[in-house]
C-alpha cells in the first residue's frame, strides 16, 4: 500500500475525492452540489486516462492499474444511460462503486509504465481489452443494482408494498447485465480471433480464458433464470448477480496474480 | 418424444447447466492449462461435448419454430462453435506423418526444412509439411534501453522466410507475433527464439515456427459470429419491452 505523488496519483486522488464528496452530498439535500461533484469525478477520471495514454504511449489497457483507471471512467456515461433508460436514479450507487474501484488503483497497484510486448502489439489490443473493462464495469453495476432484490424472499407480485421499487431494481439490474453479457460475448469472440492470430489457437484452456467463461456462463444461467421464472424468486436472480461479480472481481485481482492460475494471460 | 425433449430440454435444466459448466470452468483453470486441454482431448469428454452440442442444436431448432430468432442465432453460435472444435480435435487425432496437423520448425539462418517436430526438445518428429520453409533472415528489435545494467525490452522479433511449394513461384514471408503467414491451410507463426552455435562455435539466434492446420476454424468463427449476433438481439429485447418504465419478459 502505497501512496503515489505523481501526477498521476494525483489525479486519482482527485477523481476519489470528487467521488467521495459526491457519495456523501447525494444522500443529504444538497443533491445537486453532489451531482456536480460526480461529474467533476467523471473529468477527472477521463483525464488520469488520457494522461496515462500520452505517457506511456500506449492505449491505457495492458495491467491492472489501467485496467481500473478505464473502469473508474466508464461509470459517469453508465449512469445516464440508465437514467435515459429506466428513468433510474443511480448516481450514489455509480459514485461509490467508482470510489471503490479506485482504491487498489491509487494504492495498490504499481504505475510504473511497461512497453508493449510483442504479443500485445495488435489492432485488436484495444477493442478485446476494452470490451472487457466496459464488460466487467458494467456486470459490476448490475450487481449493485440488483442490491434491493435481497430483501424479497418470496414471489414478487403487484400487490408487494415495495413491488414498484423492486420490479424497477430488477428491470435495470437485468439490462445492465444484458449489456454487460453482450459485451463479454464480444471480448471472447475478439480474444479468440486473437489468441489464433498471435498463439495458434483461439481457445487455449489458460485459467484466465476459462474463469472469463465461467463468468460468462453464471450470466447465461442468470437469464435462463430469469426466463423460465420470471419474478417468482427475485432473491436467487440477485444471489446469481452476486456470484457473477464475484467471479468478475476474481478474475480481476486472484487469478491475474495467483502462480496457482499462471498461464498465457500474464501481461497484467 | 415432446414431452421428453419439454422435459430434458427445459429453461430451467439449461439454467443448472450453465451453474454446473460455469463451475466446471474453474475446476479445468486449477488445472491449468496444459493439463485442462489434454483431459478436454479425451475421448469421453470429446463424445459428452458432442452429446452436448446436440441437445444445443435441438433447442436452436425449436427456437427458430417459436419465432424466438435471437435464442435460435445464440444456440445456433454455441452449436457451430462446439463443432468446430471437434472437428479440429478429430483432425488432431487422424493426423499422421503425411497430413500433420500441428508441429513446430526450429531453424537458424539459411536453413530450409519441410518437417514438424514435438517435445520439450524437439526431438519428436511429427510429420511433414507439403511445402518447404527456408529462413533467411531472422531478426530481434529492442525497445531503447533505459537502463544500460539492463538488457532492453523485446520490440519484435521476426522471421523472412522463402516458401516454396510444389509446382508454384517461392513466395517470401515476413512472419512476425500476430502476423502469421498461411500456405496451403497451415498457419505459420513467430513462436519463440533463442540463442545457439553455429559449427564453429559463434553464437547465432535460432527461430522457432509454429504450423497449426485446423478444418474447423471457419465454423468456430461463423458460430462466434452468430453467438453475437443473438446475445445483441437478446440484449435488445430487454431493453425493447417496457411497460411503464417497468420492463418485463
Amino acid at each position: 500500500m502505497s501512496v503515489k505523488w505523481t501526477p498521476q496519483g494525483l489525479l486519482i486522488y482527485a477523481t476519489m475525492a470528487a467521488f467521495l464528496l459526491a457519495v456523501i452530498l447525494l444522500r443529504t439535500e444538497r443533491k445537486a452540489l453532489g451531482r456536480g461533484f460526480w461529474f467533476s469525478g467523471f473529468v477527472f477520471a477521463t483525464a488520469a486516462v488520457v494522461f496515462r495514454g500520452i505517457h506511456t504511449g500506449h492505449p491505457p489497457m495492458q495491467n491492472l492499474f489501467e485496467f481500473f483507471l478505464c473502469m473508474a471512467a466508464f461509470l459517469w456515461p453508465l449512469a445516464q444511460l440508465s437514467r435515459y433508460q429506466t428513468g433510474s436514479d443511480t448516481d450514489f450507487q455509480d459514485a461509490l462503486l467508482g470510489l471503490l474501484i479506485l482504491v487498489p488503483a491509487g494504492f495498490v497497484f504499481d504505475e510504473e509504465p511497461r512497453m508493449l510486448p510483442p504479443a500485445l502489439q495488435s489492432p485488436l489490443f484495444i477493442p478485446h481489452v476494452g470490451s472487457y473493462v466496459a464488460a466487467y464495469i458494467i456486470l459490476a453495476r448490475s450487481a449493485f443494482m440488483a442490491i434491493p432484490l435481497f430483501r424479497c424472499a418470496g414471489p414478487l407480485t403487484e400487490d408487494h408494498p415495495r413491488f414498484r421499487e423492486l420490479s424497477r431494481a430488477d428491470a435495470v439490474s437485468r439490462q445492465t447485465a444484458a449489456m454487460g453479457f453482450v459485451l463479454m460475448t464480444v471480448g471472447l469472440f475478439l480474444g479468440s480471433i486473437w489468441g489464433k492470430i498471435c498463439w495458434g489457437h483461439y481457445w487455449q484452456w489458460d485459467p484466465k480464458e476459462m474463469w472469463s467463461l465461467a463468468t460468462w456462463f453464471m450470466y447465461a444461467a442468470y437469464f435462463h433464470l430469469r426466463l423460465r421464472n420470471g419474478l417468482r424468486n427475485p432473491l436467487l436472480l440477485a444471489i446469481l448477480l452476486w456470484i457473477g461479480f464475484l467471479f468478475v472481481v476474481l478474475t480481476l485481482t486472484w487469478i491475474n496474480v495467483s502462480r496457482l492460475f499462471s498461464g498465457m494471460h500474464t501481461y497484467a | 418424444m415432446k414431452r421428453l425433449l419439454n422435459r430434458f430440454l427445459s429453461l430451467s435444466v439449461a439454467a443448472w447447466l450453465c451453474i454446473l459448466l460455469s463451475f466446471g470452468s474453474i475446476a479445468l483453470a486449477c488445472l491449468g492449462a496444459t493439463r485442462a486441454g489434454e483431459w478436454m482431448s479425451r475421448l469421453p469428454n470429446l463424445i459428452g461435448i458432442a452429446v452436448l452440442t446436440l441437445g444445443i442444436a435441438i433447442t436452436s431448432v425449436r427456437a427458430l419454430f417459436r419465432r424466438r430468432f435471437d435464442s435460435a442465432l445464440f444456440h445456433g453460435g454455441c452449436v457451430l462453435i462446439m463443432g468446430g472444435w471437434l472437428v479440429g480435435q478429430v483432425a488432431l487425432r487422424v493426423a499422421s506423418p503425411e497430413n500433420p496437423a500441428n508441429g513446430l520448425m526450429a531453424m537458424i539462418d539459411g536453413e530450409m526444412s519441410d518437417q514438424l517436430f514435438q517435445g520439450a526438445r524437439l526431438e519428436k518428429l511429427v510429420g511433414r509439411v507439403p511445402f518447404t520453409v527456408k529462413l533467411e533472415k531472422f531478426t530481434v528489435e529492442r525497445y531503447p534501453a533505459r537502463d544500460p545494467q539492463h538488457e532492453a525490452p523485446v520490440r519484435e522479433y521476426s522471421s523472412r522466410v522463402t516458401i516454396q511449394e510444389r509446382n508454384k513461384p517461392a513466395r517470401v514471408e515476413n512472419i512476425r507475433v500476430n502476423h502469421p503467414a498461411i500456405v496451403q491451410g497451415f498457419y505459420i507463426y513467430q513462436m519463440s527464439w533463442g540463442q545457439t552455435q553455429d559449427r564453429w562455435g559463434n553464437p547465432v539466434n535460432y527461430t522457432v515456427l509454429q504450423f497449426k492446420r485446423d478444418p474447423g476454424l471457419l465454423s468456430v468463427y461463423s458460430g462466434f459470429g452468430l453467438l453475437f449476433v443473438g446475445a445483441f438481439w437478446f440484449a435488445a429485447r430487454c431493453f425493447r419491452l417496457k411497460r411503464g418504465g417497468v420492463a418485463c419478459l
